[in-house]
């Protein structure tokens, strides 16, 4: 028995193809944000910088908001709780060499940076950093 | 015609994604204790000092200037340094924009090594 479908040659077979591409879609997706889901939300005005170091993919982030509000990773903290939340974000698996980066607003005053940056050293953190957002645009 | 508006939408999503992720950007520091010991070792010739004082005004090794014409004295000073690292002091109340602003300079001036000092 022929089937109608093949003499004109019609396809009979299901079309995995497109599920394929949007599974793939759906894996990249995932790829691109799970290094974003470990930031907070708090809002953070980054301070506009020209140049670009390398930063690692695994990191510590310790956010300072505009209205002075703390977060290590997604976490928010209290500035009591913050270096014993670090001692034990670096004190995991994996987590001993770790780059440690200050977000913090450009408004904020250094010295409350300065105090971040002493916390994370207290805490264990070897490598530092300090965030910014890529300037873009014609150099002057 | 499908397939075609399935790759344009799965392009859109990754570059709202993306975005914000590529405009993030940071500058290493080195730890203020270790580096300030390594620096005062080193040879005078050898590091680049500044002192932002405030939002305007720095100092490049005791010598005042303006922000903006910090580049003039810092570069000549790093292409003599061999160890091309710049130790920077902050007062308490410049703003942390100003403060990377003036570590984007040094680093765009040729500094290797930036050492945080005073904390």
């Amino acid at each position: 028995m022929r089937l109608s479908g093949e003499r004109h040659g019609m396809i009979s077979k299901v079309n995995v193809v497109p599920l394929i591409d949007v599974c793939l879609v759906l894996v990249i997706i995932l790829l691109v944000t799970a290094p974003m889901m470990v930031q907070s939300d708090l809002p953070v005005d980054l301070p506009e910088a020209r140049t670009r170091e390398a930063e690692d993919e695994v990191n510590v982030s310790i956010t300072l908001s505009s209205n002075g509000d703390l977060a290590v990773d997604d976490l928010r903290v209290s500035r009591e709780t913050l270096g014993a939340t670090l001692q034990s974000r670096l004190a995991q698996k994996g987590n001993n060499s770790v780059l440690v980066v200050v977000r913090a607003d450009s408004n904020a005053p250094y010295v409350a940076v300065r105090e971040l940056l002493d916390q994370a050293r207290a805490a264990g953190a070897e490598r530092v950093a300090i965030a910014t957002r890529q300037k873009t645009g014609v150099e002057q | 015609m499908t397939p075609l508006i399935d790759v344009c939408l799965v392009l859109v999503v990754i570059l709202m994604v993306a975005t914000p992720m590529a405009f993030q950007s940071s500058i290493n520091v080195q730890k203020a204790a270790a580096a300030g010991k390594s620096a005062d070792m080193m040879a005078k010739t050898e590091r680049v000092e500044i002192t932002i004082l405030s939002a305007d005004s720095v100092t490049v090794n005791q010598a005042p200037v303006r922000r903006e014409r910090m580049e003039l004295l810092v570069r000549p000073l790093l292409e003599l340094s061999a160890t091309k690292t710049v130790v920077v002091r902050c007062a308490d109340q410049v703003p942390n924009g100003a403060f990377v602003n003036v570590l984007d300079e040094a680093k765009r001036c040729g500094a290797a090594r930036i050492a945080v000092v005073g904390g």
